[in-house]
């Protein structure tokens, strides 16, 4: 608003109080109840959905990461391995797709999935393999069995 | 020695094909198979995963992404995407370790758009404080369309 001399401007008031309570109202259009008419309601109730959409932002990584997660375990089972015994065994064979790429490959390419679990699954058994060693006795170790002399 | 519960270990016995068999078999049977059917294109629609922007995309050709941040390219640049993670068709499929060679797998985008994203309402609020701020984000967005994915026959 123009207002052309300080006694003029300390007597305005308001005009455009339609249009300030429209851009609140405007996003309460869709709520229950009357808060979606009321202006003094329709404050308060906006101002909360707009603080919850804030934090569900970064909520939402969280809960589309557990998503991920889930479909993943649900179809390396189907394949014979666990969860943490496949993603582990990727990260060991250096393949470092995500959670989302991978729960991606499960829904809509079943048989590259299956290869993944394969080679998951290959690379477990060389880590036992690696791990258990010869089956002999260690050396410098008195042996299990008492000789009695 | 009669065999009782602790003779052999509670886990399966699993033997694993002697390696040195296993790379011929692999180096003559596999890759030639593979290396074949690539050459002769015998394989149907390729997709492809790809490192790009910090995140990985599952892409095919002809489809689009969007990117949340500005790329210094300008609109209708054709883009090749190197970090190629793995590259799947239906018979075979290329899983890099992490990435796959760049004289394997060529992947090419073209910039579409670039623009902002709808206005989000960033507000905080702590109550009986007196304090709230409102802030409005748009962030600038890029759009790309993958125009092809393509793989040579350069197994070894």
């Amino acid at each position: 608003m123009v207002v052309l001399s300080a006694a003029r401007w300390v007597r305005s008031r308001l005009s455009d109080r339609f249009w300030r309570v429209q851009e609140v109202l405007k996003y309460a259009r869709h709520f229950r109840g009357r808060k979606n008419r009321c202006y003094a309601l329709a404050v308060r109730s906006v101002r909360r959905a707009f603080v919850r959409s804030t934090k569900a932002r970064k909520e939402k990584k969280r809960f589309l990461r557990a998503l991920w997660i889930t479909r993943i375990e649900a179809a390396s089972l189907e394949h014979g391995l666990k969860y943490p015994a496949f993603i582990s065994n990727l990260l060991k064979s250096q393949v470092e797709l995500n959670r989302k790429v991978l729960a991606d490959l499960a829904i809509y390419e079943p048989k590259t999935f299956k290869s993944l679990a394969a080679l998951a699954q290959r690379r477990r058994q060389e880590g036992f393999l690696a791990a258990l060693g010869d089956g002999k006795e260690p050396e410098g170790i008195f042996s299990r069995i008492v000789h009695h002399h | 020695v009669a065999k009782t519960s602790l003779t052999s270990p509670p886990w399966p016995e699993v033997k694993l094909p002697d390696p040195v068999e296993e790379a011929k078999y692999h180096a003559a049977e596999v890759v030639r198979k593979v290396n074949g059917l690539i050459s002769a294109g015998e394989y149907g629609r390729l997709f492809a995963v790809v490192h790009f922007a910090s995140k990985q995309w599952k892409i095919t050709s002809e489809d689009l992404i969007m990117m949340d941040n500005v790329l210094e390219a300008e609109c209708g640049d054709r883009i090749r995407m190197e970090k190629v993670l793995l590259v799947g068709a239906d018979d075979f499929t290329l899983i890099g370790r992490p990435l796959l060679g760049k004289d394997l797998v060529r992947v090419e985008a073209t910039v579409i758009e670039k623009t902002e994203s709808w206005p989000k309402v960033n507000m905080r609020f702590w109550r009986r404080h007196n304090f709230q701020r409102k802030k409005i984000i748009a962030n600038p967005q890029t759009i790309l369309r993958i125009n092809t994915i393509e793989i040579y026959p350069c197994l070894s």
